[in-house]
């Protein structure tokens, strides 16, 4: 077995986010991946015939893909020793008060009771791979809108799931797809019928709880002709001491005129290697929307991507990446326009600290017939310090006529004048410096519920602490 | 003859070269020979298709015949002509050589001023960069050395002039320039041929040393004709206080793939690189830039802007890299693109390293056909369409050829240019 170094998180992690709770399972697997395993877990959650067949294939393909030779360092990664399926209890959750009690108390530190009894429609929170509990707001079930564990989307909603499922991302689209398609486990599934709008955003808490655990949750997300929702996928892990592997595969579909947002905060405690493939396709005039912060993990390899099928389709991400002491955030975003008269764009704002390095890597893709195309991406990167850094890899492919495309980007320091201008104020500079940050990532917070603004600006806050004097 | 060792034993004989100067050609055929060819693997060669390519169908060197090269240059100090494979012929203003100039085919050069070549050839534009830098150091077929001593300025530009006729054969100058301390002068590099059924295999390396506080002004003016294959390395070594600018004008060949390269190893160095191509009918160019700043307290400002049409295809992909000690160091990188067809492509890749937090870098990148409302406003003004959209690309290349260091060089470029948008 290989050797995995020992990365210290911080003596002080548990008191900062406090997240910890003893493990405690009703089914764990073997550490390892064998089909054994694989067909193991599918027998586990009673699927169908399908899609077990579609794992052990997709197994084949992770075996025989190499690993990535491009981004961040993987090498510590070992498959062998990595739990592929948990299960913490024994069913999804229908009320809050069916939850286990040490579940809760976790959950209670994310403040989910608080932001649900204020304005959230469901609730699908999960805890170790399964989802333990779940909630829908009856007005939405009434409109016919769909949002379960997607465990429970494949068993109640068959032939809605297989027309949808692995038609975004195949499990051979790369290694990670194809390891997340074996061994997929829990996550969201959406469907929201035509015309309608989800006024209020659906919301999701990841949690990966056990040592050397690794999370594969798959999310599949379908906002028919003329819908609107908002998804909101939250992370947060206590700490570890060993290695941990997060590779989720999202796929979104979204159909003529409607428009998805989907938000993420990504908040990995700093030994997990957070690798997750999330794309979308956006048929006629529809529009996607990723809104996604990368605070934590060790390693984040993440380029939320959008397909622009159809003309008048629309793809947007805006981005943050906080890279503190030890970690890489090679995060970025994907815009292929495949149909003409499609617009995108990219907002990338990093802030690198303490040895941290953040890379840009991106992709704007205009294929030939893709005629009166735009597209404009912008990178900010903010370095903290002498010993942090900052990449920037964008990838301009453009093979069609009438095509704008604009590319832009800054790396510099928080600036000497604006330091002194606050501190003159009598603003300390530890917090002058947490002040500047906060703003640099405004045009972020500001696209993000009030709540997780809130949430996020404290996090920023307890990443500065002691970044200065 | 093919590239075998006996080419290469047979081109060092014809340019008389030292034994030194033969020995490094040898071990460069040995990297040429254990390399294999780049592959679609490597990110640098991703975009990149030399499937036409017989390496070992060319022959290794070129008989001179034909036309004698280019138009004389007015004025110039001093003028190098090489025509194909043969050594180069040197016109140099005589009070320049008693100044200590020293301007000679390359492996004259080699001979009669080895404490000047032997350290600096090949090293940094390195052999084992790939098969193609191996096999120009291998087979380079000669080139020009120009040292100009401490403290001693040219006003009028220095040329070289390659001439190539036969199709077939590799045809591949390399140029060495050595500026000392607070030394400052232009240089012209002109590549020239006639386009040919056959294919041909060129270079237009140059290896560029500025001393304490030099200035020196660097143009690579390419016209190989449509059946060559350019595989070329710029790079330029930038001393304290010293200022390099170097531009790189790209018109002609079938397939170019140049990499220009800024090595910032003196604080207070300052590095321009600019670039203009032009492409059309099936060319392909690819650029690889990179601006390293190695130390702080330097400068670097890049700007490389072509023009597209028919089905030509370019890749520009840039690399901006600040190390670890190099703070107070500024670096600016832009590549504009202009799309003049439905079936042109360009790729653009800005990329930036940074690893000091005392910095200030910017970089941009735009890809588009020309802006409809400049083209009405000047329909507006009675102007054909025609017409404005030469005025328009011309204006657009009027921004960087303004920086071309020397009038001489603006005038021939803006000629070329004038030739092109026909």
């Amino acid at each position: 077995m290989a050797v995995v170094p020992k990365i210290n998180v911080g003596d002080d992690y548990r008191e900062k986010y406090g997240f910890f709770d003893p493990e405690k399972f009703t089914f764990k697997a073997k550490r390892g991946l064998t089909p054994e395993v694989v067909k193991e877990i599918s027998w586990m959650k009673s699927e169908p015939e399908w899609m077990t067949k579609f794992r052990l294939r997709s197994l084949e393909i992770f075996r025989k893909k190499p690993m990535p030779n491009w981004g961040a360092d993987l090498s510590h990664i070992d498959f062998e020793n990595i739990f592929y399926f948990l299960r913490a209890s024994e069913k999804p959750g229908k009320t809050w008060d069916e939850v286990p009690a040490d579940v809760k108390r976790t959950f209670d530190r994310l403040g989910i009771p608080e932001a649900e009894r204020k304005f959230l429609a469901g609730v699908s929170a999960q805890y170790e791979s399964e989802v333990v509990y779940h909630s829908l707001h009856k007005e939405l079930s009434d409109k016919g809108v769909i949002f379960l564990d997607t465990d429970s989307g494949l068993r109640e909603h068959p032939e809605l799931f297989k027309e949808y499922f692995g038609t975004v991302i195949p499990p051979a689209d790369n290694k990670f797809s194809a390891l997340n398609s074996a061994v997929w486990s829990g996550g969201s599934f959406i469907y929201v019928p035509k015309g309608v709008r989800v006024d209020i955003p659906l919301q999701a808490y990841f949690r990966i709880n056990a040592e050397n655990m690794g999370q594969f949750e798959r999310t599949l997300i379908i906002c028919d002709e003329g819908s609107f929702v908002h998804y909101i996928e939250g992370c947060t892990a206590p700490m570890y001491t060993t290695d941990s592997l997060h590779s989720a595969v999202v796929e979104i579909i979204v159909k003529k005129g409607a428009r998805c947002r989907y938000t993420t905060i990504q908040n990995w405690s700093t030994n997990v290697y957070n690798l997750v493939t999330k794309r979308a396709v956006a048929y006629a005039d529809a529009t996607m929307e990723w809104v996604d912060g990368n605070l934590g993990s060790q390693v984040t390899m993440k380029y939320p991507s959008v397909y622009m099928m159809e003309p008048g389709a629309k793809g947007d991400v805006l981005s943050v990446a906080f890279a503190g002491k030890g970690q890489h955030q090679d995060a970025g975003a994907k815009m292929v326009h495949v149909a003409p008269n499609t617009t995108s764009t990219i907002t990338s704002k990093s802030i690198s600290k303490a040895g941290g390095r953040t890379t840009y890597r991106g992709l704007v893709k205009v294929y030939p017939q893709a005629e009166n195309c735009k597209s404009f991406v912008k990178c900010d990167a903010l370095l903290l310090d002498a010993e942090s850094r900052s990449d920037t890899y964008p990838y301009n492919e453009v093979e069609a006529e009438n095509v704008t495309l604009g590319h832009e980007a800054t790396v510099s320091k928080v600036s000497d004048e604006q330091l002194f201008y606050l501190m003159s104020r009598g603003i300390p500079l530890a917090e002058a410096e947490t002040m500047i940050v906060n703003g640099f990532i405004e045009p972020f917070t500001k696209e993000l519920p009030l709540e997780y603004a809130v949430e996020l600006n404290r996090l920023i806050q307890l990443e500065m602490e002691g970044s200065v004097g | 003859m093919p590239f075998t060792k006996e080419s290469v034993e047979e081109i060092a004989s014809l340019h008389e070269e030292p034994d030194w100067l033969r020995k490094r050609r040898r071990e460069a055929f040995e990297v040429y020979e254990r390399l294999a060819l780049p592959s679609k693997i490597d990110e640098e060669w991703r975009r990149v298709d030399f499937k036409g390519l017989k390496l070992d169908e060319f022959r290794a060197f070129e008989e001179p015949n034909g036309a004698a090269p280019g138009v004389p240059i007015d004025g110039a100090a001093g003028v190098l002509r090489q025509r194909g494979s043969a050594p180069g012929k040197v016109d140099l203003d005589p009070e320049l050589a008693a100044k200590g100039v020293v301007f000679l085919p390359l492996s004259q050069g080699a001979k009669e001023h080895r404490e000047l070549v032997e350290k600096r050839l090949f090293s940094e534009v390195r052999p084992d960069r790939d098969k193609f830098a191996a096999v120009h150091a291998a087979l380079f077929s000669g080139g020009t050395l120009l040292y100009v001593p401490d403290f001693v300025e040219i006003e009028q530009p220095l040329v070289g002039q390659y001439w190539s006729s036969g199709g077939g054969a590799a045809v591949l100058p390399h140029t060495l320039i050595v500026a000392g301390k607070g030394a400052k002068f232009n240089y012209l590099d002109e590549f020239l041929s006639p386009s040919l059924d056959q294919p041909a295999l060129t270079s237009g390396s140059a290896e560029i040393f500025l001393g304490e506080g030099a200035q020196v002004g660097y143009v690579a003016l390419q016209k190989w004709g449509r059946h060559a294959y350019q595989f070329a390395n710029q790079r330029v070594h930038v001393g304290k206080e010293a200022t390099a600018r170097l531009f790189n004008v790209t018109l002609g060949a079938r397939f170019a793939k140049v990499r220009v390269e800024a090595n910032l190893q003196g604080p207070g160095g300052m590095a321009e690189l600019k670039g203009i191509y032009f492409a059309s009918d099936d060319q392909f160019f690819d650029f690889h830039t990179l601006q390293d700043h190695q130390v702080g307290q330097t400068t670097s400002d890049l700007l490389f802007k072509g023009a597209l049409r028919d089905t030509a295809r370019t890749v520009y992909a840039g690399l901006i890299r600040i190390e670890k000690d190099s703070a107070r160091s500024d670096a600016y990188q832009a590549n504009r693109n202009l799309l003049l067809s439905k079936q042109a492509k360009a790729y653009s890749i800005p990329m930036l390293e940074i690893i000091n937090n005392d910095v200030r870098c910017t970089h941009g990148a735009t890809v588009g056909p020309i802006d409809p409302e400049h083209l009405f406003y000047l329909a507006s003004r009675g102007i054909p369409k025609a017409v404005a959209q030469r005025m328009i690309v011309q204006g657009f290349f009027g921004e960087v050829a303004d920086r071309i260091p020397f009038e001489q060089a603006r005038r021939l470029v803006a000629e070329e240019l004038e030739a092109r948008l026909g």
